[in-house]
């Protein structure tokens, strides 16, 4: 951790600014020593016979990744984004890391402590650690904890066995629920529907699968923390929730990763179903390795989400606060099919350094009486790109349907970028679409005010984009929201003065 | 060798109706002396006329100007450039106006390609109508403009396309330096395809744009508009008001850009694009978007597509006024906004009667 020869000659204090550089580098960059299996090394049919045989999984899950892996090979990468990618040797990655195998742990002390450690690093256990250690009244939340691409340990099983909510990390589902899986999987993104996507279906080495029952309201929010640790190993999560009629469910999912040269590849693919009456609501904080000040290193990005309103009067409702990953690739989106369902899309993405994010999403209005929400707020910094990209469509069928849209963009400072590409297409005279686009700076007024009264600068800066962002840290759960601002501060470190 | 043209694929090229360009790339309009019945096709307004047919001048020697060859590249334009032998060159001095000019460009049954070169001296003036029209075949009609305003110049540009058969596809690219002015009004009134494109470059602090549309399409028109208003130098301004309309199985389409360059600071940049849709057959499509690398700016968008305001109509319907009529003055009220940018005078009051006179015969009887 040093400054280049050059710079450390022009500054007068080395001490602070050996502060600055500490801060400004990425706090929770360790990497953690726990034996892995690999597959062999790059991608052919034979790395995918190998994920499936490692996984156990039944002949039809094979040939839907072979399947998957032939379309993949005739397919070319996405082009339109404002992103600028390196070539990626597809080659040149393991696709499959998996902690060797241990005996079933009956609770969280048995797990590794090297794990253990980590997790603790991370600081992700807060209140799961208290309900873990059995302290009382502590808050319920359901960990599915995937430690790079397989799950390490599930708790709450039994409680959420109870009413009968499958939550289960989605190797087990196939070989516990094959029917349920087999049925849904590739429903709603299929398999040819991207490059990443068809590459995800090819080798996808774990993720979590829900089915919330009929008429069930989920007892607990579940949360399924990601963390990718294997060095030059992509990561393809598969998540698959089925909310069934009437039922709710509210889905945390939370990334950190360790600090690594190396370019990593996530290309993770999420599915959400809801029938009539039913919601989800998905809440997503993504803090990978965005990378050094200098761009070097960091995660790529590129995910597709996509929710399905089947039922009348479903309910989806994406949040995102996205501060991570070097490229961000992902359009979490709603197909409205039910009459009278609802989708919602709330995001905060937060790009500094050389970071670049080009996010937003789709709602395809496909039942009457249709609505959607959209609210984004993208905050450039550095030497850093933040695109908002969405589509509304309203089709022939979707009499009465409703869209609002509200984009803002902040930057600090001149190097930066923010752009808006919202595509509003219409097909039915009774449909309103509503769409709202502002660009600003941070006010000097707010900044001078927040500083009147003793706040350092990058706190007044900090204060103000939390203020900036709001509307959406307010539809986070709880705990998020506070972890989603700590991250909304420490991503923007090294931005101001 | 053979062109190649852009498809849908391409992001900017989403929404258009290239056909017509692919079926008669490499057919020219056929020689033929017979003129058209142009008289319905001018505006009634005073200033010098010139017309060509398939892309050659009736009553002048045929001479193509140069084209700015500085300007962003760009597949139809150059094609435009390579292949037009005929076309105006308007060059003012410094401190002229020059009026009105009206150019008339009438298809027919194949392609054909022009160039207007507009060059304003400083604090020269100009009005400029090209209209866009056929002959009741398909066809195509590729044409450019490429401007340059001197300092403190004013440009009037109206692209009005009249066309009911094949493609027009109009681009104009502007250059402007300090203090100039900017106005540009994309009439599009044809049953058939369109593709409009304005290119502004805004390279002298204070310069200022009006780019507005209006896009009234009915039958099977596609008619697709694409903006980009690049704000390259400190302390400019633009404005950008579509207001679509599309009927029968037609597809009215906008792509506003706005683009803030880094150290382009102070920009002030506004668009607000609305539609409204006839039947459930037609479709809108708008995309608003913002390319900024300027922290100190103001860009900000606004679009809507929806019905007419219910309480508008209702509160007419107390005074008496017929629902179909209701329906008519709220649609022409819709409109109007976009003709705001242009000069009050007789253009105007021109323009606004075609606009009306289209809904007259077109938003009568709403789905």
């Amino acid at each position: 951790m040093s400054l280049p020869e050059t710079l450390r000659e022009e500054v007068r204090n080395p001490e602070a600014a050996a502060a600055v550089e500490a801060l400004s580098t990425y706090r929770w960059g360790f990497t953690s020593d726990v034996e892995q299996e690999f597959a062999p090394k790059g991608l052919s049919e034979e790395t995918v016979r190998f994920i499936s045989a490692k996984k156990g999984e039944p002949e039809w899950m094979l040939e839907w990744r072979l399947r998957a892996f032939r379309l993949w090979q005739q397919m070319e990468p996405p082009q339109w984004a404002k992103l600028s990618i390196p070539p990626i040797d597809y080659q040149d990655a393991y696709y499959y890391a998996a902690p060797k195998t241990k005996p079933a742990l009956k609770s969280l002390d048995e797990l590794d402590p090297e794990i253990r450690r980590t997790y603790e690093k991370l600081g992700i256990p807060l209140e799961e650690q208290k309900v873990l250690a059995g302290v009382e009244g502590a808050r319920r939340v359901a960990v599915d904890a995937v430690f790079d691409s397989v799950s390490v340990a599930t708790t709450f099983r039994e409680e959420l066995k109870k009413v009968g909510v499958i939550f289960l990390s989605i190797s087990e589902a196939i070989r516990e629920h094959p029917e349920l899986v087999r049925r849904h999987l590739g429903s709603v993104v299929p398999v040819r529907d991207n490059y990443f996507a068809c590459l995800n279906s090819a080798v996808f080495s774990d993720g979590t699968f829900v089915l919330v029952p009929k008429g069930v309201r989920c007892p607990m929010e579940l949360s399924t923390y990601f963390r990718i640790n294997a060095e030059n190993t992509g990561q393809f999560e598969r998540t698959l929730i089925v909310a069934e009629e009437g039922s709710y469910v509210s889905y945390l999912e939370g990334c950190t990763a360790p600090m690594r040269d190396e370019n990593q590849l996530h290309a993770a693919v999420v599915e959400l179903i809801a029938e009539t009456d039913a919601e989800i609501k998905y809440s997503t904080v993504q803090n990978w390795y965005p990378g050094d000040r200098e761009g070097k290193g960091g995660i790529y990005n590129f995910v597709t989400k996509r929710a399905l309103c089947r039922g009348a009067r479903s309910k989806v409702s994406w949040t995102q606060v996205e501060t991570g990953s070097a490229i961000t690739w992902k359009y979490p989106s709603c197909v409205l099919m039910g009459e009278e369902s609802v989708g919602e899309f709330y995001s905060v993405a937060v790009t500094n350094n050389f970071q670049q994010a080009d996010t937003g999403t789709k709602m395809i209005h496909l039942g009457a009486r249709t609505r959607s929400r959209i609210i984004s707020k993208g905050i450039s910094a550095g030497r850093s790109n933040n695109s908002y990209r969405g589509l509304v469509r309203i089709g022939p069928s979707a009499t009465g349907a409703r869209n609002f849209t509200q984009c803002d963009s902040l930057l600090l400072g001149d190097r930066c970028g923010a752009h808006t590409i919202p595509y509003i297409e219409v097909r039915n005279p009774s449909a309103q679409v509503e769409h709202e686009a502002t660009t600003s700076k941070i006010s000097e007024d707010q900044k001078f005010y927040a500083m009147s009264r003793g706040l350092p600068e990058e706190e007044a800066v900090a204060l103000i984009v939390n203020g900036f962002c709001r509307e959406v840290l307010q539809t986070l759960p709880m705990e998020f929201a506070v972890e989603a601002q700590k991250l909304l501060g420490i991503s923007l470190e090294g931005s101001v003065g | 060798m053979r062109p190649e043209l852009p498809t849908r694929r391409d992001e900017a090229w989403r929404w258009a109706d290239l056909r017509h360009a692919e079926a008669f790339l490499e057919t020219p309009a056929p020689a033929n002396d017979a003129l058209p019945e142009t008289d319905h096709l001018w505006l009634d307004l005073a200033g010098p006329r010139q017309l060509f047919v398939a892309g050659q001048p009736v009553g002048a020697a045929a001479q193509a100007p140069t084209p700015d060859r500085t300007l962003p590249r760009h597949p139809l334009a150059d094609l435009a450039a390579a292949r037009a032998t005929a076309g105006a060159t308007l060059e003012i001095p410094a401190g002229a106006d020059a009026g009105l000019v009206q150019l008339l460009h009438v298809g027919r049954g194949g392609a054909a390609h022009g160039i207007t070169r507009v060059i304003l001296g400083a604090g020269a003036r100009l009005t400029l109508v090209e209209s866009f029209a056929d002959e009741g075949q398909d066809h195509w009609l590729n044409h450019r403009l490429d401007a340059e305003l001197g300092p403190g110049a004013e440009l009037v540009r109206v692209s009005r396309t009249l066309s009911g058969h094949g493609l027009v596809s109009d681009r104009a690219a502007v250059r402007m330096r300090e203090a100039s002015r900017f106005v540009h009004l994309t009439l599009g009134l044809g049953a058939a395809s369109l593709r409009a494109e304005v290119e502004v470059l805004l390279e002298g602090a204070g310069a200022h744009a009006e780019v507005d549309g209006i896009l009234l399409a009915d039958g099977a028109a596609v008619l697709d508009a694409l903006t980009r208003l690049d704000h390259r130098v400190p302390d400019t301004s633009s404005r950008q008001r579509w207001r679509l309309v599309a009927g029968g199985t037609a597809q009215a389409s906008i792509a506003g850009g706005v683009a803030v360059a880094r150290h382009a600071q102070k920009t002030d940049a506004e668009q607000s694009l609305k539609a409204l849709l006839l039947r459930r057959t037609a479709a809108v499509n708008l995309k608003p978007e913002l390319e900024i690398f300027a922290d100190d700016v103001a860009c900000a968008h606004g679009c809507t597509v929806g019905e007419l305001d219910r309480a508008a109509l209702f509160y007419l319907g107390t005074r008496g006024v017929p629902p179909a009529e209701a329906e008519a003055l709220l649609t022409l009220a819709f409109v109007a906004d976009a003709l705001a940018g242009l000069p009050e005078g007789a253009l105007q009051d021109a323009l606004d009667a075609e606009a009306r006179a289209w809904l007259a015969r077109h938003a009568g009887g709403r789905a």
